[in-house]
């Protein structure tokens, strides 16, 4: 839109000095040091994740037999759909991805409309937003090990479930088959929430206080002003970081990987840390790629449904991108 | 009983402060609980710390676990590389990424669009689907337990986000003053340098965070790409206690807080900017 190859200003200056050819030539000259201006960060973004992830796809055809990769065709996809602990996954990262959508959206909103309430002190609002945001830099690893204290058989939450519910036998958060994938939802819930509060925030600052002003002259109260003016207008903001929040569940790994690896008998263990599982420790890298490249191929059908919702929503004026 | 809204206003407008600010401060309190558990587990013997009933103020405060970590060589090498890891990510992240956010705005490329789009879905790639082919390219080019194949590949996880964060920044600067440069005799490269780059500090800054935040904290290419201490980071220091029997609490609690330590500074100083560039990142 405002490329400078097009600007009047300079190409007046420059068609006073040279004819037309030669303009012309500056042009072509002008773009071209456009594409050197992006081709450092291009080639390296082609050479260390495109190729890989060609390469992954490649692979996913083949396997490693008697030390040497063998062309396998569809062998590794057979065996994928027919694989229950595949499918095992997929439910389960559906579950998470699914709790922990509705999780930090749930959360997130909450504080994203106390913060945006008016506040007699913006300096103590400014502060309570960064407390509320810290949990999200710490590291995976340093938030595996604090939850881990607190999920101790003679820890804190443990003391207070036996303190409130009269349990005699410790509660084993991450060791019992109907809780550990709950466990890790809710460290996930507590590391990842903050993002989500951030961009409702935003979300909601964008919403003209006249509307809401216009719905109390006609007598709505708090709920009917949350349904009927912050919902609809908050409604592109969630779509966007509920699809984004669901694409980045997919890939997480970490938690799994350290807090429970995939146990107690394989109730955690999500397609991420399965491919993981298959590859790296069981060694069948040919395997781990079909299922990386069947995740991605979800993944893509997943963006271009949501795409799709997108532009519908556009065409009725639903939404404003 | 009075409805609310009979209430004179004034004494509304309290109820409600109240409300808003007792309970902003309440949920903060229960999300801090693991923090303050940590730091709390950090300063205490091992005997205060899984017994009955918890104790919330340690009796004896003892910082001899920051010590022994501070002087363990093998956690001085780990922190060594998460620094060495993270700067470097920060310094070519940038490097590539500023040209290329200058590029994308200020010219007319050829599918510029789809490239910005491509650039996109790479930021939304799940990075457990390259594991297989870093661990592959890793071991064939030597790059297998070096901080260096670290490096490359966290670059490579930063760059779509710096180039799109700058590229909004830059599309907001107005192009005249570039203009001027460029008749005075300034080329492009004196002008990006001269003239833009100045301007673009809190994006650099704010972006420079970002990376080097997710860098500090990255994990699983770590756990996949290094096997020794030699080039292990700190992410792994830290992992390296799940599947220990016996865990010795107030040393970890130290490590996580000392790990997490140059995050909370980078935080506490550039708040706004990481604010900033976790809001305006994803949708646009």
């Amino acid at each position: 839109m405002s490329q400078m190859t097009t600007r009047p200003q300079i190409d007046r200056r420059v068609g006073k000095a040279v004819n037309v050819g030669e303009v012309r030539r500056l042009r072509i000259l002008r773009s071209l040091s456009g594409y050197l201006f992006l081709a450092p960060a291009l080639l390296y973004l082609l050479g260390v994740s495109i190729y890989p992830l060609i390469s992954t796809i490649q692979m996913s055809f083949m396997e490693v037999e008697q030390g040497g990769w063998q062309v396998v065709g569809l062998q590794n996809y057979a065996n994928l759909l027919r694989d229950l602990w595949f499918w095992n996954s997929l439910k389960i990262i559906s579950v998470v991805a699914v709790a922990s959508t509705v999780l930090h959206i749930s959360i997130g909103m909450a504080l994203a409309l106390l913060l945006n309430e008016h506040w007699f002190s913006i300096i103590l609002r400014n502060f309570m937003r960064g407390i509320l945001i810290f949990t999200w830099m710490f590291s995976t690893a340093a938030a595996a090990l604090m939850w881990s204290l607190l999920f101790h058989p003679f820890g804190l939450f443990n003391y207070l479930a036996k303190t409130l519910f009269d349990l005699s036998a410790p509660v084993e958060f991450l060791g019992n088959t109907s809780l550990a994938l709950w466990s890790v939802i809710v460290v996930g819930a507590w590391k990842y929430y903050p993002y989500y509060m951030l961009m409702i925030l935003g979300g909601l600052q964008t919403i003209p206080l006249e509307l809401y002003e216009a719905a109390k002259v006609d007598g709505a109260n708090y709920w009917h002003r949350f349904r009927h003016v912050t919902l609809p207008l908050l409604r592109p903001v969630l779509i966007v970081i509920s699809t984004i929040d669901m694409i980045a569940t997919f890939s997480h790994v970490d938690l799994f990987k350290m807090l429970t690896r995939g146990g107690p008998l394989r109730t955690t263990e999500v397609v991420a840390y399965y491919i993981y599982k298959s590859a790296l420790l069981d060694g069948n890298l040919g395997y781990g790629a079909a299922i990386s490249t069947f995740v991605l191929m979800c993944l893509v059908v997943f963006m271009v449904v949501y795409m799709r919702i997108l532009s519908r929503g556009g065409e009725t004026g639903e939404t404003s991108f | 009983m009075k409805r609310a809204s009979e209430l004179p206003r004034r004494a509304r407008s309290v109820i409600g402060q109240v409300f808003v600010v007792g309970s902003t401060m309440t949920v903060a309190i229960i999300i801090m609980i693991p923090i303050i558990w940590m730091l709390n587990a950090a300063v205490r013997p091992i005997k205060e710390i899984l017994v009955y009933p918890p104790m919330l103020i340690p009796q004896q405060i003892t910082f001899e676990y920051f010590g022994s970590i501070i002087r363990n060589e093998q956690y001085q090498r780990f922190f060594l590389n998460s620094i060495i890891l993270s700067l470097s990510t920060l310094a070519a992240s940038i490097g590539l990424g500023l040209p290329a956010a200058y590029g994308f705005s200020r010219f007319r490329i050829r599918g510029g669009r789809i490239m910005l789009l491509s650039i996109m879905a790479l930021l939304m790639l799940p990075p457990v689907t390259l594991i297989i082919p870093y661990f592959r390219l890793a071991k064939a080019f030597r790059f297998y337990d070096t901080v260096s194949g670290l490096i490359i590949v966290n670059i490579a996880f930063a760059l779509p986000l710096v180039i799109w964060l700058l590229k909004a920044y830059v599309d907001s600067i107005p192009v005249e003053l570039e203009e001027a440069a460029l008749i005075d005799g300034c080329n492009r490269l004196q002008a990006l340098q001269k003239i833009l780059m100045p301007l673009a500090i809190p994006a650099i800054i704010g972006v420079g965070t970002f990376a080097f935040i997710a860098a500090w904290n990255e994990y699983l290419m770590a756990a996949v790409l290094t096997d020794t201490p030699r080039s292990q980071v700190i992410t792994i220091g830290l992992s390296l206690f799940f599947g220990q029997r016996f865990r010795d609490w107030n040393a970890i609690m130290a490590l996580a807080t000392l790990s997490s330590l140059p995050l909370m500074i980078i935080f506490i100083f550039f708040q706004r900017w990481v604010v900033q560039g976790m809001t305006s990142g994803a949708v646009k």
